[in-house]
Parts: C-alpha cells; sequence; structure tokens
C-alpha cells in the first residue's frame, strides 16, 4: 500500500509538489536558522579562542594560577616532547604554542640613541612554518595596514597606532627590550615588516607581533613557551568536547604538588569565558525553541491546508464506496511521507545554506568601520550535528497532525450527501 | 473597501483553526522581533547606563596627559582643579578623581593595580564610596569589585598591603581595609581597582587639591574649554558599546527575516489554497461586475487581515508578556557576574513607540505583498470557467 | 637589681654620648666603604621562581657619580654593559649593537630579574645630605656591637623615607639596613655580612637585597674582589666605552 501510495504521490503533482514544498521550507528555515544562531552566538567564543584561549590550552600549573600577569618565569619546558605527545595523544586538536610577553619597544635614530620609547604588549606565535594556520587563524593579512607579514626571522608586526606613536615604518628597526623567561635582561631587535589594525583601543595601543622562534631567543626560552593552545580541527568550539579532553590530558599529564606540571583549560575554564559559553547556549537553545514551535504551527497548518486541497478527492472515493477509515490511514500515511520528503530536502537545503553562509558569511564589514582583526567582518552560521535532525521532528510531527485534524472531516461527511458536495 | 473588509473578515473568521494557526505564527513574528529588539535596545542602554552610573556620568575631562592604557603616565597626569569648575563641585555636579599606579600583596603576590582617589560623599556613581567614610586611622579604607576581590582572595574586612610612590617618588606603603565589594556589569571599574578616599590618596601622593579625571553630572553641561584638560564627552566614551550593539543588531536581522520568511509561507500557502478553492466565489465576483482589480483587492485585504488579526492577538498576549518582561527583565539563564563584556546579569528590554510601529507596519507590507502575489492569478481567470469552477 | 640597672645605664649614657654623633658615625662609614675610585668584581644570585641565576661582573667606579660595569657571565649576559653618569644610566647590548638610555619609569624596573631595581643603584647622593639621622639604641648583630641609626629624610625626592641602620661599632661598617615607606612600613632588608679588611678598610663582602612585601628569598650581591685607588682611565665613563 505504501508504495501505491508513493506513486500515487509522485504521479499527481497536486498532491505532493506544495505540501512537500511548504515543509521542506519550513525545515529548511529551522535548519538554517539554527546554524546561524549557534555560529551567530560562537562567534564572540570563536574571536577569543583565535585570540587568546584557544580551544583549550596548556600550560603550566603556576602559569594558569597567574594568567593576568602573562609569568613568563613560569612558561613550560621542554615543549617539543611535550608537543609530540600532544599530537599523539590528543589528535583531535591542532595544537600551537605562543608566547605572550611584555616589555618596552625602542626605536633607534640615525645615530642609534633612541628616538622613541613605548611600551609593548608582544605575542610570539608561528608566524613562519609552513603548516602553521597562526596567520589565518588571526586574519593577520587582511587586517594589514601598511607593508607585509613577516616572511623571515627577525620581523615584526606592530599595532598601526604604536608604529605612528613611535614614528617608525615598515622596513625599519626598532629594539625590543624585555626579561627573559629567567628574568635577565632581553635586548632584540627586529625589522618592522607590516603594522595591523586591531580594532580594540587596549590592543591598538601598543601590540606587537613576531615569530615564535624569534621570541625564543629574544627572551631566551629555548625549548619553551608560555602557552600551547589547541584547536579542534574542524575549527568551532565544542564545551563538552573539551572539558572532557582537558581531565584526560590532566589525568595523564598533570601533578598537584609539581607547580611547573603542565595543565589543560578549556576555553570555558578561562576567565569569564565559560559564562558567555553558557550564555550563547542558552540564547540558541531559547531561540531554536521558538523557531521549531513556530514552524510546527506553520507545518501544523499546511496539513490541514493539505487535507482541504483533497476535500473533492476524498468526496469522489468516499462516494465510490472506500472505507472512511482507510482514506483516513491513507491520508496519514501519505502526510508522514510528505513529511519526510520535506525534511530531508528541507535539511538539505537548510544544510547547503548554512554551509554556504559557514563558509563564506554574511559580510557585515560595510556596517563597521574599517576591517579590524577583533571585530567579525562576516556573521558566519556554523552546522553542528543537531541541524541535521532538528527538521524532522516538526517537519513530520507537525505535518501529520495537521493531515489528522483536517481528516476528521472525512467521518463527519455523509456518504448520501457526497453526490450533491461533488455536484456543485 | 468597507465590503472587502467585511468580506475578509467573515471568510477569516470562518475558516476557523487555519486562520489561527497562522495568525499565532505571524503574532510570534510580531512578540519576538519586538522582544529581541527591546532586549538589544535594552542591553545598549544597559551598558550606557551602568558606564554612566559607574564611570563616566555625563561625561569627563581627562587630564591631558592621562591614558588609560599607559599606566606609566598615571604619574604624570594630575594637576590642581581647574577654578572654572569650583560651583560645579561644590554643588555636587562633579566629582574629581585622582588616579595613581600602585602594587598590591596579595599573599605575597605581587600585582599592579590602579589607585582610585574617590570623594565618599559623591552622589554621580553607584560606587559605595560613603562605605569609605570611616573614621578609622590604622589602615586605608577602600572598596573593590568583585572581580577584583576574587582575584585577590580577599573579602570585606580583609586587609591588604598596598605600596605606591608619592609625588616625589619616594615609596610608601599601608595596609588597606576592604569595607566594601560591590558588583558591577563595567569591568574597568573593577578589574586592578582599588577605591580609596580621595582626600586620603591625595594626601598620600602629596596631591592636596589635584585630580585626574574630573566627571560631570549633566551631559548636557556646556563645554569648556580648560587649557591641560580633554573633554571627553559621553558619545566618545560609549563608542566600544555602539560598536558591539551594531554587530550584534545586524546579526539578528537575519533572525528577523527568517522569522517572518517562516510566517510568509504560512500566509502564501493559505492564499495558494484558497484562490483554489474560491474559483467559484471569484467567477460570482466578477460577474457581479466587480473588476478583477477589485477582486484581487479583495483577496488581498484578506490576507492582510492575517496582520492586523496578528497584530491584535500580539497585543493581547505580547502586551502583558512585554510589560512584563520590561519590568521583571530578563535575567540570563547563567551567571554573568564574571563575564569581561557591559552586560549585567538581567537585561530590561526597552521598547521605542517607533520600534513597535515600524515593527507593525514592517509585517503588514510583508504580509500585504505575500497576499497579493498569488491574488494576481485571479487577474488571468477567464470568468466564465471559473464561474463554473474550472480549475484553471 | 644592680647587676641589670649597670648594663641599661650604660646604653643609656652610651646613647646620650653618642646621640649628636651619628652623622659622624655615618661620615666614618662613607669614609669606609666609598672611596675615590675602586675596581670590583662581583656575582649576584637570583633566587627566581624556577631556578636560581649567578651574574658575574666586573665594576669601575670613580666616586659615587661614575660607574661602568661590565656582565661577565653567563654567557647571554656576557658583553652587557651599563654605564651611569651623574643620573643617567645606558645599557649597551652586544647582540643588538645598540645602546639604550634607560629613563623614566624603565628605571623602577627590576636590574637582571633581582630584587633590586636600577633606581636603587642611581641614587648617588651621600646619606648624610638627604637623611637626619640618630642613633637609637645598640644591638648586636651576628655577635658585633651596633649602633641603631635611625634616618629620616630631610628631602623630599627620596625613595624611602625612613631607614634603619645597624653599624658595627668598631669597624664602622653597616651590618644591616632596613628601607620603609613614609608610613612606616617596612619594605626591603639588606643583610651585610663576611666583613673583610681590605687596603685597611672593613668591607663587607656579602650583600643580601630582600623585598619584605613578596615571596622569594631575595637576592645576594657577593664581591670576589676588590681594589682601591687604581688609575681608571677617563674614556671608560663614556658612552663610546660601551661599544668596545
Amino acid at each position: 500500500m505504501i508504495k501505491f501510495l508513493f506513486k500515487g504521490l509522485l504521479r499527481d503533482k497536486s498532491r505532493s509538489r506544495l505540501p512537500i514544498i511548504v515543509v521542506a521550507v519550513g525545515v529548511m528555515l529551522t535548519v538554517f536558522l539554527h546554524a546561524y544562531i549557534v555560529g551567530f552566538m560562537g562567534d564572540t567564543i570563536e574571536t577569543n579562542a583565535r585570540f587568546s584561549t584557544g580551544h583549550v590550552k596548556v600550560m603550566t600549573r603556576a602559569y594558569s594560577d597567574n594568567m593576568q600577569q602573562i609569568p613568563n618565569d613560569l612558561a613550560i619546558t621542554g615543549i617539543s616532547s611535550l608537543l609530540e605527545d600532544l599530537d599523539r595523544e590528543f589528535p583531535g586538536f591542532e595544537w600551537t604554542p605562543r608566547i605572550q610577553f611584555g616589555g618596552l619597544v625602542d626605536a633607534p635614530d640615525e645615530s642609534g640613541e633612541t628616538k622613541s620609547q613605548g611600551p609593548a604588549m608582544g605575542f610570539g606565535m608561528d608566524l613562519l612554518s609552513e603548516s602553521s594556520g597562526e596567520a589565518e587563524r588571526l586574519n593577520l593579512q587582511k587586517s594589514l595596514v601598511r607593508g607585509k607579514l613577516p616572511g623571515s626571522p627577525g620581523e615584526i608586526l606592530l599595532s598601526e597606532t604604536f608604529s605612528r606613536k613611535l614614528k617608525v615604518n615598515p622596513g625599519e628597526r626598532v629594539t625590543l627590550i624585555s626579561s627573559t623567561m629567567l628574568g635577565g635582561m632581553a635586548i632584540h631587535n627586529f625589522t618592522i615588516s607590516g603594522t595591523l589594525f586591531f580594532g580594540q583601543e587596549a590592543l591598538d595601543r601598543g601590540t606587537i607581533i613576531a615569530d615564535i622562534e624569534d621570541v625564543r631567543m629574544a627572551l631566551d626560552m629555548e625549548d619553551a613557551t608560555g602557552e600551547i593552545l589547541g584547536f579542534f580541527l574542524d575549527g568551532f568550539y565544542n564545551d563538552d568536547l573539551a572539558l572532557s579532553e582537558a581531565d584526560r590530558f590532566n589525568a595523564t599529564f598533570g601533578s598537584v604538588s609539581d607547580e611547573f606540571a603542565p595543565v589543560m583549560k578549556s576555553l570555558s575554564r578561562q576567565g569569564g569565558m565559560g559564562t558567555y559559553v553558557n550564555l550563547a547556549k542558552g540564547w540558541s537553545t531559547y531561540i531554536s525553541l521558538i523557531f521549531i514551535f513556530a514552524m510546527s504551527l506553520v507545518l501544523w497548518n499546511a496539513g490541514l491546508l493539505g487535507g482541504l486541497r483533497r476535500y473533492g478527492e476524498v468526496g469522489i472515493r468516499l462516494a465510490m464506496g472506500e472505507e472512511k477509515g482507510h482514506v483516513y490511514r491513507s491520508m496519514i500515511i501519505e502526510s508522514v511521507m510528505i513529511g519526510i520528503i520535506g525534511s530531508v530536502f528541507g535539511t538539505i537545503l537548510g544544510l547547503s545554506f548554512a554551509w554556504l553562509v559557514q563558509e563564506y558569511g554574511i559580510n557585515i564589514s560595510g556596517m563597521m568601520q574599517g576591517s579590524a582583526m577583533l571585530m567579525p567582518e562576516a556573521i558566519r552560521a556554523r552546522i553542528t550535528p543537531p541541524d541535521f535532525y532538528i527538521g524532522f521532528l516538526p517537519g513530520i510531527a507537525a505535518t501529520v497532525i495537521g493531515t489528522m485534524l483536517s481528516g476528521i472531516g472525512i467521518y463527519k461527511r455523509q456518504t448520501a450527501r457526497l453526490f450533491k458536495e461533488l455536484e456543485a | 473597501m468597507k465590503l472587502a473588509i467585511k468580506l475578509a473578515f467573515r471568510n477569516l473568521i470562518g475558516a476557523g483553526l487555519r486562520t489561527w494557526l497562522n495568525v499565532i505564527v505571524l503574532s510570534f513574528s510580531f512578540v519576538i522581533i519586538i522582544w529581541l529588539k527591546g532586549v538589544m535596545s535594552g542591553w545598549d542602554q544597559q551598558a550606557k547606563t551602568d558606564m554612566t552610573n559607574w564611570e563616566i556620568g555625563g561625561g569627563q575631562y581627562w587630564h591631558e596627559s592621562y591614558d588609560p592604557y599607559d599606566p606609566f603616565t598615571f604619574s604624570d597626569s594630575h594637576s590642581p582643579i581647574p577654578g572654572e569648575f569650583t560651583g560645579e563641585i561644590e554643588k555636587g555636579d562633579m566629582e574629581p578623581y585622582l588616579i595613581a599606579q600602585g602594587t598590591i600583596y596579595p599573599q605575597g603576590r605581587i600585582q599592579s593595580i590602579m589607585i582610585k582617589g574617590i570623594n565618599p560623599n559623591q552622589s554621580i556613581f553607584m560606587l559605595p564610596a560613603h562605605k569609605l567614610d570611616t573614621s578609622m586611622t590604622d589602615a586605608i579604607p577602600s572598596i573593590i569589585g568583585s572581580l577584583m576581590a576574587k582575584n585577590l582572595k580577599a573579602g570585606i574586612g580583609d586587609r591588604v598591603t598596598i605600596q605606591w610612590r608619592d609625588n616625589q617618588g619616594t615609596f610608601d606603603a599601608a595596609e588597606i581595609l576592604i569595607t566594601d565589594i560591590f558588583t558591577v556589569s563595567v569591568p574597568a571599574v573593577d578589574q586592578g581597582q582599588v577605591y580609596i578616599p580621595l582626600d586620603r590618596l591625595q594626601s598620600m601622593m602629596g596631591l592636596e587639591g589635584e585630580a585626574t579625571i574630573l566627571t560631570y553630572r549633566n551631559s548636557e553641561s556646556p563645554v569648556v574649554d580648560v587649557p591641560g584638560w580633554t573633554h571627553k564627552p559621553k558619545e566618545i566614551l560609549t563608542a566600544q558599546v555602539d560598536e558591539m550593539i551594531k554587530m550584534k543588531t545586524t546579526g539578528q536581522s537575519v533572525l528577523y527575516a527568517v522569522l517572518l520568511l517562516l510566517a510568509m509561507l504560512a500566509i502564501f500557502d493559505t492564499q495558494v489554497l484558497s484562490i483554489f478553492r474560491r474559483q467559484k466565489e471569484i467567477g460570482t465576483y466578477v460577474a457581479l461586475g466587480y473588476t478583477r482589480r477589485q477582486v484581487v483587492g479583495l483577496f488581498t485585504v484578506e490576507g492582510a487581515m492575517y496582520a492586523v488579526f496578528a497584530a491584535l492577538l500580539s497585543a493581547a498576549y505580547g502586551l502583558p508578556f512585554l510589560a512584563w518582561q520590561a519590568k521583571a527583565g530578563w535575567t540570563m539563564p547563567v551567571d554573568a557576574s564574571d563575564f569581561g563584556m557591559a552586560i549585567a546579569q538581567t537585561l530590561y528590554p526597552v521598547y521605542s513607540a517607533g520600534l513597535v510601529v515600524s515593527t507593525v507596519l514592517l509585517v503588514l507590507l510583508v504580509t500585504t505583498v505575500v497576499s497579493y502575489w498569488p491574488s494576481r492569478r485571479i487577474a488571468k481567470m477567464n470568468p466564465t470557467e471559473a464561474l463554473r469552477g474550472k480549475i484553471q | 637589681m644592680k647587676t641589670i640597672l649597670i648594663p641599661i645605664l650604660s646604653t643609656c649614657l652610651l646613647i646620650s654620648a653618642t646621640a649628636q654623633d651619628a652623622n659622624e658615625i655615618l661620615k666614618r662609614v662613607e669614609r669606609n666603604m666609598s672611596s675615590d675610585n675602586r675596581i670590583f668584581e662581583s656575582s649576584m644570585i637570583i633566587h627566581g621562581n624556577r631556578a636560581s641565576r649567578t651574574i658575574t661582573s666586573r665594576t669601575y667606579a670613580v666616586g659615587d657619580k661614575q660607574s661602568f660595569t661590565e656582565y661577565l657571565s653567563p654567557a647571554r649576559e656576557q658583553g652587557t654593559k651599563m654605564l651611569k653618569l651623574e643620573n643617567q644610566l645606558w645599557i649597551y647590548s652586544p647582540s643588538t649593537d645598540r645602546t639604550i638610555q634607560i629613563s623614566g619609569h624603565m628605571l623602577r624596573q627590576s636590574v637582571m630579574g633581582s630584587d633590586l631595581s636600577y633606581e636603587d643603584m642611581m641614587d648617588d647622593r651621600k646619606i648624610t645630605e638627604i637623611y637626619d639621622s640618630e642613633v637609637t639604641g645598640t644591638e648586636p648583630v651576628d655577635g658585633r656591637n651596633t649602633w641603631i641609626l635611625d634616618l629620616t629624610a630631610k628631602v623630599t625626592d627620596v625613595a624611602y623615607h625612613k631607614r634603619k641602620m645597624w653599624i658595627d661599632t668598631e669597624r664602622y661598617v653597616p651590618l644591616r639596613e632596613e628601607l620603609f615607606a613614609k608610613s612606616g612600613q617596612l619594605l626591603k632588608r639588606t643583610s651585610l655580612s663576611e666583613v673583610k679588611q681590605i687596603e685597611g678598610r672593613w668591607f663587607p663582602m656579602k650583600v643580601i637585597y630582600k623585598d619584605m612585601l613578596k615571596q622569594g628569598d631575595g637576592t645576594e650581591f657577593v664581591i670576589t674582589s676588590v681594589k682601591f685607588n687604581q688609575s681608571i682611565p677617563d674614556y671608560i665613563f663614556s658612552k663610546a666605552a660601551l661599544k668596545q
């Protein structure tokens, strides 16, 4: 019977086309919206992850206790073997070391004397090795104001505002004065390769970015780093997984007694990010629920309309002597099929749109002033596992309920009056 | 027209559940769009109100060398309070802050802080400055924010040593006694900040009568050009909030669009069906002498009436809901106290008349267009065939 | 009763006898400790979070106003030079070939991660010029009798408003010093030991600096060799000498 009904649906376009389109569009909107809201709410999380917290971060226990002060004297040492361990034991992440440091940038005049000086916040990250995705991760290329990205050792990026303050230009030399991991004096020369715009005043005031190897050399941090950031391979934060992976790491590598033992912290366990992660989860759930409810009503209505559309057909079938219950059941089975087909199409369409918006984003940079590293230039959707099933429940259930309700009318119709109705 | 409305009304009521489902979905669009927009503008207002109440007042004058991002400037960024402001300060409509860089030593650790001298009797900021007004002499009374307290692992009644250097560079240190801890959604007021009485800091620094920042109460105060001081109006001080809200609002408009699309889907579907089912009716109208345009108008009015019904329904349940929200606020499902952004635990949505009117008009317009679209088919119908109920 | 009274009385007598001589004591200390010029080698042991580091250096100094320090080890610091002339300070780093003036807020930074700041090394005014002093008691320190001197700043632009010094009554060498905030809070403690007689003067060869507000073991400063009244060529105290 199912096969028969299915054929009927395929051949009678009026029976199938519009209902399926409506279900598909409804499901598509829901799937897209869910992916969008998750992406939209997650954007702040990802910006933070990329810039400072990673999806997870490994550091020494003492460092993590004093994170705000960026205590490089508490850095992790022996990181090449630690990185190997991480790559082997935690292949779900891309691991990248970073060093944050403070210091003073000194620009010389022609005779090598100090021309200008300013306090700086620095980031050392892997900019030069082939496989590193750090420059893309931080959107450095697009945030460039002048010059180019570092292409060889000894090159450094300055925030544009800072370079203006120091009156230096790409191609010129500056000296970094800082302290080494062990507290000694660190003086190191860099050549400015370019300048950046961050879009946040605190960072634009005095930020420098250099290749991590240079920073290691400058701060005497051979085989050491302040932090190791881990990013999920799909590029999106997953709180449950991050928490469980961090627990797994800490159970293996952690130590309660040694303050220099490494600890892994998920993004949600760093600073106030946990609150935001929960906030984003809460909002996404609320808004998705409201939408699913609204969509259920729409599809319910569509089911009702579908029943009405076939008023005449049902009448003929009853007049021909088909049993009321049979007609009713067959309509419900049809509606299940419509629900499934519509939901499948809708989910595929919704996922496709979501994918487009995930990959390309909705550009909002025109509304923002300039291209800044910390302001998203596009709002992106994010496809998560629920997107694959979220449309089905309302897509099928609401359609069926609508048909069931409209089908009740079948029982109310008197066979005797059918011909009269059909005549009209 | 009157007849059209009457007819439309009858038709819709007659359709029963179908009409109400459409109306409910559409009314959702109304309420949610208004609510979300209300939350956004509430957030915007709350962030700005909090900044006003806790940090910037109606605007500020900064000492020209003061740079909040460069603590090294603090030691030079102070000068006597200009005479132009004496009247305002006496009235309590302007408050001077003196800012000094210092170090705090919680449990032998060391941390940089900003020591802010504030008048204990001030009434511009919501800071519990009156708690600084004690006769205690052995320690400096101080108030700190909850983030700072968490960071220091200190509570009310605890004593912590701070160290600073006075105007001449002489080291000085003393214990502060934490007399109150406040919770604020403006992190700049909290993180790394220690508040002590202004006169105390002035004498500690040897800077009697001097200040770093002057905050005035009324944002409409006339701007006075004072040499050595830079005027920072409210708009400049809140620019970053504007930027963030703009980003969030832009992002949300996609949500409204999807919500409206969903409602329009329902209405479109309904319209297509009713035109399909009511061919005889259409034929009759034409036979009665209606022009086709009038018939199209009739159906369009019927469709647009969904929006009217929805608006009424929204008013029925939405008004109490929105009003209750505006009063009780929307409390975040999570603890937002340590979130590093100007966001309070409870947001109070703010709805402007413009917001409501523009939303109603938008939904009405979109509904009308969507209702008109399938109705155009009517114009192409052959009236006699329609009258006979022949499917075209 | 009598046996108790006598030492107390004698202490009182001693104080009253020496009160007006506090300045005199300090002058004798200065005569003992400072010289027209000196060359010394020293090691600074800094106890860090992770490990202790030892930095050795050779310093040429003329009076209190001019000094030139060259770092000898570890390898990373080797060749780094520091020149102080009056109230100016320059650092030269061979790896960057830059001479950088340390000024303003940089002066408040710690020297090589120690408990000493550049500024601590910069104040070259004579103690008697900037402090009023008074003998307030006696106390044995490390088995030697000392006078306790309370010093109160008589000028405003000093880092420490009050100091307390324990001075060996025989050798005129400070054995301990405490630095106080204006409020009276103890900020830093210096302990001097291994007093040796060199070229006729008593000189403490080991100094331990400790920041009292901070956790940690402080910084040790050990003089491994010292020579007084040498002939130091003038060019050493020039910026040109930094680059050599």
